[in-house]
């Protein structure tokens, strides 16, 4: 309930002061970040790892608020409705902050952000049961085009990037598989091992322990680059899709923040992520840092956007 | 691995692991029996706390809380018909109806200690038997996972009291209530009437707290407002007598089994064992329709399953990073903040503090039983508080706890809600038990169905592929069967189960509870 109270004396404040008083001042107030996930979630435990490095090269008080719902939109919806003075700010997850809006109405749209910096980019990546006949991702594909139809794949959902990368893969090597969504990546990863589906689209930092323990074996994953932590798997790129897809998860504000404040955070958020002490937790957690600038940030979610939305437009994935 | 649990002791025996212990589970009693806070909540709010702190503390800590909340679930099911806990609402069964007749102190007696020995017995499956029970685990695709969620809705089939209508009307208003929202299957929204806060469904916990926590409090208002009911008052005066604990044995060791196999298959929980120890347990007894109306042996069932779920959802979760349970997916959230990735090399590489943690399972499991003891005492005297008081506390406790879960009103308006729904269908008679397990089971159910029909290429004959379904299928005929086999074998049982329907009403209330 307090919470609620200092909400209302937030944007009590916020209304009678902050347009007048300097912006070099930033931050002078606690900062509040919205996780559009539930607490304990991937977001959620990445996001407060994070949070105390950032707090100690921001100078500030951080605040995490969880708004889960609706696959992140009700998170989404609440950063980007929030007062664009820097003093909320939030993880935006993609695709789902780019492919809800396509998908359906919603109460915001992507220029409703403005972007601060990119923290993780998560490659989605194609595994399989260690006793699979599949030894290589050329394998898998030149069985599904003599068997289309055959081959079952998991997903952590519809319009997930997992989902989307596959099907844009479908797409490129002209196969055709059956899709079978679960509600979450462990899930996938359940049915993947017990053998119930042929092939299991999980993102690789939810893979990396299970791959190194033997219990999966990752054919290829969606990255620029090979990921140091699984070096032997190869990328879509280097087996000649054209494919880049992952999750990336990163830092944004409300449309409309000065671009001092938003200067400030990502410097801040760059200097907490060349922290080693912050790399070394990230390492624990498999998560696969990679630090975009506000523009570098916006050239690649604009990308993202225009890809998906092209997808949509040829066949929407709901379908 | 004797070597791994001997270097563990050093550790876990530490004072400030011990202290971490003692106050996860005194902290887990009491967000258990708070309508509305949950384990898996308490946890969540916990792991950034534990960020500085010493990874057995902080482990410990979460082993009290998840222990210590599933049976602190069972205090307000007992004493006030309320279920702290989705887990709990199979032990209002019996639990409340003991409450009714002055034996509050003896249920929440048998609660706990049932509680201990399921979890603990659940703590040394984790630490003997994970490899195997995790290969069980992995058997469970959505063929098995559908005909488990089929048997707890045919064990709703017993709770339907003597109207079978209402309690059928109870269970499709369940089932509709768990379709609402994104379709998992297709992205597609379902009665959700363009309202944001409605498309990622209804959790259970806005149902559980609407239809069981709101209404006793409006009846206990409303009671205050007219006669003054002494009935409660001797609550403590027959729970003198001496409890025979041999007398629930073949009951623990039915509800570990069942508590220990529910834990480790994904997506189950505590609920879920619960439910089903007590209809196992009913069915089995040579006289059935004592349950329902303050049964011991019901009491018994349904807690120790669900602390026997505790330590095995967390087998798969510790071996292959597969939460069992949603309380499971956020204690292995708290892993990897402390650098432990699950897998094997957990097991070998990080020993000492796996097994430390998985022996602070057992050790909270054994702490329980004193914090209870303890607790019990103080929390008898809620039979005391005058209604007035009693009523505000709970509608308020309820809301502060729901607004707490999401930082969410919507849902504090939600429980209010179904919590009028909940108060009309008493007044009409209709049971709340088949809505919540229909809201529960009934998305379980759907999604494992489109899941294995996409596997199995639309095939029926698939979900009758694997031993363990047929098995279940095997379960599920006897249980809907049962009723009618009784009838025809034993007629004089028919006769017998006749003569208590001549209090037709005094059943009904138990059961709607």
């Amino acid at each position: 309930m307090h919470l609620k109270t200092s909400r209302s004396l937030l944007i009590l404040c916020t209304t009678s002061l902050v347009s007048s008083l300097a912006l070099a001042d930033y931050p002078e107030r606690p900062i509040e970040m919205i996780v559009a996930y539930s607490a304990g979630g991937g977001t959620d435990v990445a996001a407060r790892t994070l949070v105390p490095y950032l707090e100690k090269h921001l100078n500030a008080d951080i605040t995490v608020v969880n708004r889960p719902g609706a696959g992140g939109e009700v998170g989404f919806t609440a950063l980007a409705n929030a007062k664009p003075d820097g003093y909320t700010i939030g993880f935006i997850n993609t695709p789902n902050v780019i492919s809800i809006p396509i998908e359906r109405d919603t109460r915001y749209e992507f220029s409703d952000f403005s972007l601060v910096a990119n923290i993780i980019d998560d490659p989605a990546g194609f595994s399989v049961h260690p006793d699979s006949s599949f030894q290589t991702f050329e394998e898998l594909v030149e069985y599904a085009k003599a068997h289309p139809g055959e081959l079952t794949y998991g997903t952590s959902g519809v319009g997930g990037d997992d989902h989307l990368a596959t099907l844009a893969l479908e797409r490129q090597a002209d196969i055709e598989m059956n899709h079978v969504p679960f509600p979450g990546a462990a899930d996938v990863r359940q049915a993947l091992m017990g053998g119930h589906i042929d092939i299991g689209v999980i993102n690789v930092s939810e893979i990396a322990s299970a791959a190194k323990a033997g219990q999966v074996r990752t054919l290829a994953q969606g990255g620029e680059e090979r990921w140091e932590e699984a070096p032997d798997v190869p990328t879509f790129k280097e087996l000649g899709y054209d494919l880049v897809m992952g999750s990336a998860r990163g830092i944004a504000a409300p449309a409309g923040v000065p671009d001092e404040i938003i200067n400030k955070i990502s410097e801040a958020a760059k200097a907490a992520i060349e922290e080693e002490e912050f790399q070394a937790a990230a390492d624990q957690q498999s998560l696969p840092l990679s630090y975009l600038a506000p523009e570098d940030y916006r050239a690649m979610l604009e990308e993202q956007q225009e890809r998906f939305q092209a997808l949509w437009n040829e066949s929407p994935w709901n379908e | 691995m004797w070597d791994n649990i001997l270097s563990a002791l050093p550790l876990l025996f530490s004072p400030s692991v011990l202290i971490a212990m003692l106050v996860g589970t005194t902290i887990g009693v009491f967000i258990g029996a708070l309508p509305g806070l949950s384990a898996t909540m308490g946890i969540a709010v916990l792991i950034p706390l534990t960020f500085t702190m010493e990874p057995l503390v902080a482990l410990g800590m979460m082993a009290g809380i998840f222990n210590g909340a599933m049976y602190g679930g069972a205090i307000p099911a007992i004493l006030l018909r309320i279920p702290g806990t989705p887990a709990g609402i199979a032990t209002v069964f019996d639990g409340n109806p003991m409450a009714q007749k002055g034996e509050g102190l003896k249920a929440m007696k048998i609660a706990l200690m049932s509680s201990c020995i399921g979890g603990s017995i659940s703590a040394l499956c984790l630490l003997l038997l994970s490899p195997p029970l995790a290969s069980l685990a992995l058997r469970f695709g959505p063929v098995e996972l559908f005909w488990i969620a089929v048997f707890g809705l045919a064990a709703i089939s017993v709770l339907l009291s003597d109207v079978p209508v209402k309690g059928l009307i109870s269970a499709c208003f369940g089932l509709l209530i768990g379709m609402v929202g994104i379709d998992s299957m297709s992205g597609y929204e379902r009665f959700t009437f363009d309202v944001l806060e409605l498309s990622s469904g209804i959790s259970i916990l806005v149902i559980l707290t609407g239809l069981y926590a709101i209404p006793p409090a409006l009846t206990l208002a409303q009671e205050a407002t007219l006669i003054k009911k002494g009935a409660e008052a001797n609550s403590l005066s027959a729970s003198k007598s001496k409890i025979r604990w041999s007398f629930f044995i073949p009951t623990w060791c039915r509800a570990s089994i069942i508590g220990v196999i529910v834990g480790i298959i994904p997506g189950t929980g505590g609920n879920i064992a619960a439910m089903l120890s007590w209809n196992e347990t009913r069915r089995v007894s040579k006289d059935s329709s004592r349950f329902g109306k303050g049964a011991p042996e019901g009491v018994a069932a349904a807690e120790c399953a669900n602390n026997a779920d505790n330590a095995s959802s967390l087998i798969p979760a510790l071996t292959l990073g597969i939460p069992g349970s949603s309380v499971s997916a956020v204690i292995l959230g708290g892993l990897l903040v402390h650098g432990l990735q699950p897998g094997p090399e957990l097991f070998t590489q990080s020993a000492p503090v796996t097994y430390g943690f998985i022996l602070s399972m057992l050790v909270t499991s054994i702490m329980l039983f004193f914090v209870g003891r303890a607790g019990a005492r103080v929390f008898i005297n809620v039979m005391y508080m005058p209604p007035l008081i009693l009523a505000p506390i709970i509608i308020a406790l309820t809301a502060i706890g729901i607004y707490a879960i999401n930082n969410s009103i919507f849902e504090v308006w939600l429980v209010f809600f179904f919590g009028i729904i909940g108060w009309c269908m008493e007044r009409l008679s209709i049971p709340l038990a088949p809505a919540v397990l229909a809201v529960i089971l009934g998305p379980i159910a759907e999604s494992s169905l489109r899941r294995a029909m996409i596997i199995g290429r639309g095939d029926f004959a698939f979900l009758f592929s694997s031993p363990i379904a047929l098995v279940l299928v095997t379960i599920i005929t006897l249980t809907i069967l049962s009723p009618l086999i009784r009838r025809v074998i034993g007629h004089p049982l028919l006769k017998r189960a006749s003569i208590p329907q001549s209090n037709d009403s005094d059943q009904k209330k138990h059961l709607d509870s």
